[in-house]
């Protein structure tokens, strides 16, 4: 059976009526917003995932896939938004095929607000949905209980607010490309900066008609990290243990098959993760 | 007319300064001890205190206060053993590893344990549950004690002195105090003393006392091995031991042990020693807590 | 004459009779948690204390520069003289005026023994005045710090209600549990063993011992930058406070504003 499985939910509402807290979800509080102008889209958002007062992820994606010219950006529940981008972005290209032509923006928004609306506010995806289709562009924004928007710029999330006031000061009605991608970065700025559930990077994403869509990941990077002052490194032997036990690769082949890779270093796992030089 | 307004006008930063009561309260060289504390402005001020500080009942309140323990004191034939551990938790945080949970609580030591071999005279108390309530109401009963003697020109027996702080607890009795706390002493008049007193007002002599959330691990060692005729080096051994082994099962105890003897002269500090390698010794040298294993 | 209050009494609705409920209380919540974060370090001849100075309530933020060390028993607004530091972290109002009382008490001390307080004495009277308010507690965490009689660096820490120890160092406020174990790492060389120093539970532990105040000071800013890093709530500005037997000095560093 596809869906949602409530197999627990009876044990843990019993559980929860009994003081156990229910498990933290991360959530995006996040700023995202959306702007249109004279030839297309512009959605943008920042990179912060929080678990409570701590950041999970300074650099997340909030912009999501769902056709080659609409993308859509959430806020919310982080694997809501997620999964449910996903579940439309498959169900469009279904329909795309079925039908044999491009999706429209208000096809894949009226998915997604018959789904939520289903889900009665439990599924927490609030997003702006974004896209360029043969009826021209178009801008919504989709909350989690079903309702939509059709505005010319949008925001969304606990940095909306900020979001919203540099629009209100700044839009007019006559953008180009990089007025709207300014005013946009601007506006996630704003959220970065006056908005606790948001921060870190701003990513931008922009959709043209007969122009390929651009994800611009990491369009700005105004938080960078100060140099450490010290070196955390630590002698080695520093930690006590209690027992060792070493395991060679004699004895990992009989559960794996290993293969040794040449010994280019750009080949090395985690190469790209942060370390202490 | 003019009288009139005088009466019921006042010079705007009338009220901005401190009042003489309020000069005087913090001027005061001996500080309110009791009997000041400001409540909220509310019908129920117990419910409120637990509201906002009860983190058993409510895991999520605001204001959380250092709690957890396990404390002991024994009587035997050379006098009293009290030990403890040093571990304060606030929720589930460990707030500290190095409390002292022994207080002296006479004229001349003020808490503070300054290197001596020779015996310091005085009680000792010990410190569970709130550590605020502790802490305070210690002092508090240090300076009655102190008081005593003076007026009396001789040391306080300890049923006096537990009497002092039961008849406190119980006058606050619904105000949400929270401490379990023993009292050990050797007086002429009553020669090894010990007593256990509570925040509900409880005020018991005995020979063997164990507080705290760890307070069954402990009477699980010391019930099995207690002896009144137990030699001193036997004492204090046995009151390390159990207080390791609640160290070991209880996690809101931990960190350093704390050991004293209360002889006829006075009390002797036996140590704040890591429970760790204390731990590791008794394993291996022992072979006990035979079901802990680093094998892997 | 008819009677309309007679007659409604006979019709019996629910709402035309007094409730049996008792008057309920709106629920009394004085409280904010205003956020960030302090920390404290003591040296053999300096005591540093140090918070960052944002204010927050919940995803907002209040100001970018409000301070959470204070110095005590100083002379006026400058606090030149002043040889006793304070720093509390949680509730701002709370804050603020357990910081005017204690600073009150040790002016008050000054100008009647004619010598300043000890900052032992301090220590004991600011555990007096939090538990004076045991049953309406300060929403705070609070941490002291001077020179003792000695000469060497005092720090005391409190929970809210007074309860206090002396100790090396302490992280308080939003971020301490981010901040305290690294402390217990970097400051008492917690879970750090000399290497080579024996085998199995032979292992000497590295001593700890005072660090020399550049250290402190190097120590303190990492600590501040990491957690800016991963909490919401810190943020800014760091506001570092360094008590030597010549003063007081205070130093500030930028910290991120996201």
């Amino acid at each position: 059976m596809p869906g949602f499985d409530f197999s627990n939910y009876n044990r843990n509402a019993a559980l929860h009526a009994r003081g156990v807290p229910l498990p933290k979800a991360t959530s995006t509080g996040t700023t995202i917003v959306g702007c249109i102008y004279d030839k297309g889209v512009v959605i943008a958002a920042d990179t912060r995932a929080t678990s409570g007062p701590i950041v999970a992820d300074k650099n997340c994606e909030k912009l999501h896939y769902i056709a080659p010219k609409i993308w859509c950006a959430g806020a919310g529940t982080a694997a809501d938004t997620e999964f449910t981008t996903a579940l439309i972005s498959s169900n469009v290209e279904l329909h795309s095929l079925s039908t044999g032509r491009d999706p429209r923006v208000i096809t894949c928004m009226t998915m997604l607000k018959q789904h939520l609306f289903r889900y009665q506010g439990h599924i927490g995806a609030y997003l702006v949905v974004a896209g360029v289709d043969p009826t021209g562009t178009g801008l919504y924004t989709v909350h989690a209980h079903g309702s939509t928007d059709k505005l010319p710029y949008v925001t969304m999330g606990s940095g909306s607010l900020a979001a919203m006031s540099v629009f209100e000061s700044t839009w007019q009605p006559d953008l180009d490309r990089q007025g709207a991608i300014d005013i946009c970065a601007e506006a996630i700025k704003a959220g970065i900066f006056n908005d606790l559930g948001s921060g870190s990077n701003v990513d931008v994403c922009v959709i043209e008609k007969d122009q390929p869509t651009q994800l611009l990941r990491n369009y700005m990077k105004p938080n960078d990290r100060p140099q450490k002052e010290r070196n955390y490194r630590f002698q080695r032997g520093t930690t006590a243990y209690l027992d060792q036990r070493v395991i060679s690769k004699e004895d990992m082949k009989k559960y794996v098959t290993i293969e040794t890779l040449s010994g280019d270093d750009n080949l090395a796992a985690g190469d790209n993760m942060e370390v202490d030089s | 007319m003019d009288k009139l307004v005088a009466q019921y006008s006042r010079p705007p930063h009338q009220n901005e300064m401190y009042s003489e009561q309020e000069q005087q309260d913090l001027t005061a060289s001996v500080p309110p001890l009791s009997l000041k504390f400001s409540l909220p402005p509310v019908d129920n001020h117990s419910a409120f205190l637990r509201a906002m500080t009860d983190d058993h009942s409510n895991p999520s309140c605001p204001i959380k206060l250092a709690h957890g323990t396990t404390t002991l004191a024994f009587r035997f034939q050379g006098g009293i053993i009290v030990c403890t551990d040093s571990r304060a938790t606030a929720g589930n945080w460990i707030a500290s590893q190095t409390v002292k949970k022994v207080i002296p609580v006479s004229r001349l030591s003020r808490g503070e344990d300054k290197k001596s071999d020779k015996p310091t005279p005085g009680l000792l108390g010990t410190m569970a549950g709130g550590a605020a309530d502790c802490q305070y109401w210690l002092r508090y009963l240090s300076q009655q004690c102190t008081l005593h003697e003076i007026r009396h020109k001789r040391r306080i027996t300890v049923a006096a002195a537990s009497k002092i702080l039961a008849n406190l607890t119980y006058a606050y009795k619904g105000y949400g105090l929270s401490m379990g706390t023993m009292l050990a002493g050797m007086t002429p008049q009553e020669g090894p003393a010990l007593y256990y007193i509570d925040s509900d007002g409880t005020r018991l002599p005995g020979n063997l006392f164990c507080v705290g959330s760890g307070q069954t691990f402990a009477y699980g060692v010391l019930d099995a091995e207690y002896k009144y005729d137990l030699t001193e080096e036997e004492a204090l051994n046995l009151g390390r031991r159990a207080i390791l082994a609640a160290m070991h099962r209880d996690a809101y105890s931990g960190g350093f042990i704390n050991l004293y003897h209360v002889k006829e002269e006075g009390w002797v500090h036996h140590g704040f020693d890591d429970m760790n390698p204390i731990f590791w010794k008794t394993k291996l040298e022992k072979g006990e807590f035979s079901n802990v294993t680093s094998a892997l | 004459m008819t009677s309309l209050i007679g007659q409604s009494e006979n019709i019996g609705y629910s709402f035309s009779e007094p409730t049996s409920a008792n008057v309920k209380q709106h629920s009394f919540y004085p409280y904010t948690d205003n956020g960030g974060s302090t920390l404290g370090i003591t040296g053999s001849d300096f005591a540093i204390l140090a918070g960052d100075t944002r204010s927050t309530s919940g995803y907002n933020i209040n100001s970018r520069m409000v301070p959470k060390v204070f110095k005590i028993g100083g002379d006026d607004e400058t606090g030149d003289g002043a040889q006793i530091l304070l720093s509390v972290v949680g509730f701002a109002a709370d804050g603020n005026a357990l910081k005017e009382k204690l600073d009150t008490v040790v002016k008050m001390y000054k100008y009647q023994h004619g010598k300043p307080m000890s900052v032992s004495a301090c220590a004991q009277r600011l555990s007096t005045i939090l538990y004076e308010k045991r049953f309406f507690p300060y929403y705070v965490h609070a941490i002291l710090a001077g020179l003792d009689e000695e000469g060497v660096g005092a720090l005391y820490s409190y929970d809210p209600v007074g309860s206090y120890e002396r100790e090396q160092c302490r992280a308080a406020g939003a971020a301490s549990s981010l901040i305290m174990p690294f402390l217990d790492n970097q400051v008492n060389f917690k879970n750090q063993y000399v290497p080579g120093s024996g085998e199995g539970h032979a292992l000497e532990p590295v001593k700890a011992e005072p660090l020399p105040k550049e250290t402190v000071k190097a120590l303190v800013r990492d600590a501040f930058t990491s957690a800016v890093e991963r909490h919401i709530e810190v943020g800014d500005g760091l506001q570092l406070m360094i008590i030597t037997r010549e003063g007081i000095e205070e130093i500030y560093h930028p910290l991120k504003k996201d």
